[in-house]
């Protein structure tokens, strides 16, 4: 041990911590910016993610497996659950039809070709996660090729997951909402209640150990009650309309007594998650 | 012509472990990050640290590999350069340092992984916490994180011990 305290090795260490430090604070500042990652890290992922594809897949597919035999367990009682819902769902289908028809005949009349609310929607799958507590990240298989680009929402079948933070050629890092950093920049999202009325306002945190989403600052008058719908408000950015992202758990005031905060339940499970969807504007 | 074997089978596997960690993660999100306790697999530095004291030769180069899956740890998963590239690297040169004053059996290795794991954990977290890439408190870290993590990764340790040993003492 005495040897490492030799002014050599000593100098060096600094040095690599130096260079170790300079390179993280590099790629924080770098990370914000829309420009993609530099092409050299981009090929290097790409590669990373090419060698991944073939691990991940039996991994996955063991994922499949155990999921499909506790699916077979519960699908009496499923069935049965479904079986009411279905009869529902094919009046509303055909409503939901005839309503999108007459939304673009009108659309096309108005000439308005890009709503808040069009996007296509592409799908992934999960490759990893990342194996660290301090960042809630997944790898998905489509990268800039298939057209995704930077902040583009992502969702599971069920719902609102989070952003693309980083595209490569053939895959892209995906931040959940889960994710607390400070420098996450959040979602618009709004609150409809049971009269029609909207409040809108941003996603400003995520609650661990109760599993929801933190709406704050809402200063409206507006009726909130538990079990309203939230939904992207398709304002300010790449975010579409009409996302869904969960149902009010309840409303508190904040901290300070002045505004209040809603608390949603997230329509996704954050921890389970195969396949995701890219919504691409 | 067995070092070459080594050789080959040293940087699958580190690679194997390195994405197998991401994987099994995904896979088993819902068991390790369980609020408000999340435990990180660190398979990689299992095989390195399994690399360090099983290859009595001393003729792999650990410590290059390691930079390399460390940099691509943090590529790959994190996109914040500089932070497994290092740690991994430190952690084969001390261990290398205390290596000859050990009397080494499945204990003190043991005991050798729970302090590189502590490290490894220990580094990344005041790196990330400098870099303000997240908040959290010290307590917090120590209790919810490094504790889980060991837990986790002790088993793993006992369970591939023998096996990999196995391994070393067939091939070299």
């Amino acid at each position: 041990m005495q040897k490492f305290f030799f002014n050599r090795k000593l100098v060096i260490v600094i040095i690599v911590l130096i260079i170790s430090f300079g390179l993280m604070s590099v790629s924080v500042a770098v990370r914000n910016k829309k420009s993609t990652p530099p092409l050299l890290q981009q090929f290097g992922n790409d590669v990373a993610g090419a060698v991944d594809r073939v691990i991940a897949w039996p991994v996955n597919g063991l994922q499949g497996a155990s999921n499909s035999v506790s699916d077979l367990l519960n699908t009496y009682q499923e069935n049965q659950k479904l079986k009411k819902q279905v009869d529902q769902l094919a009046q509303a289908k055909v409503n939901a039809q005839t309503a999108t028809a007459e939304n673009k005949q009108l659309r096309k009349e108005l000439k308005l070709n890009n709503s808040l609310t069009a996007y296509t929607a592409v799908t992934a799958n999960v490759l990893t996660r990342t194996p660290s507590s301090w960042m809630n990240q997944l790898v998905i298989s489509k990268g800039a090729t298939a057209g995704i680009k930077k902040n583009m929402p992502v969702m599971s079948q069920s719902g609102l997951i989070g952003r693309v933070v980083e595209v490569n050629q053939t895959n892209s890092k995906v931040e959940l909402i889960s994710s607390t950093s400070s420098s996450a920049d959040k979602f618009a999202i709004q609150v409809t209640n049971k009269a029609g009325s909207t409040v809108n306002g941003i996603v400003t945190g995520y609650d661990k150990s109760t599993n929801l989403i933190e709406m704050g600052s809402v200063t409206s008058k507006t009726k909130i009650k538990k079990g309203d719908k939230v939904v992207t408000s398709g304002l300010g950015g790449v975010t579409p309309k009409g996302l869904y992202v969960g149902t009010v758990a309840k409303v508190k005031q904040d901290d300070y007594g002045l505004a209040s905060e809603i608390e949603i339940t997230p329509a996704a499970n954050l921890t389970d998650l195969t396949v995701v969807t890219v919504a691409v504007q | 012509m067995r070092v070459s074997r080594l050789r080959i089978i040293f940087p699958v596997g580190l690679f194997l472990a390195l994405f197998l960690d991401g994987s099994l993660s995904n896979v088993f999100a819902a068991h390790l990050f369980k609020y408000p306790y999340s435990s990180v697999l660190h398979l990689v530095l299992l095989w390195i640290i399994f690399a360090v004291f099983l290859d009595d030769r001393n003729d792999l180069s650990i410590g290059i590999w390691s930079a390399f899956a460390g940099l691509v740890f943090d590529w790959y998963y994190t996109g914040i350069l500089g932070v497994y590239m290092v740690a991994l690297p430190l952690v084969v040169y001390l261990s290398r340092q205390v290596k000859p004053w050990l009397d080494l059996n499945f204990l003190t290795m043991l005991m050798v992984y729970i302090i590189n794991l502590t490290i490894v954990e220990a580094f990344v977290y005041i790196w990330y916490l400098i870099g303000k890439v997240m908040t959290s408190n010290l307590a917090d870290f120590a209790v919810y994180t490094l504790g889980p993590t060991i837990a986790v990764n002790l088993a793993l340790f006992v369970i591939l011990y023998y096996p990999v040993r196995q391994l070393y003492l067939k091939v070299s």
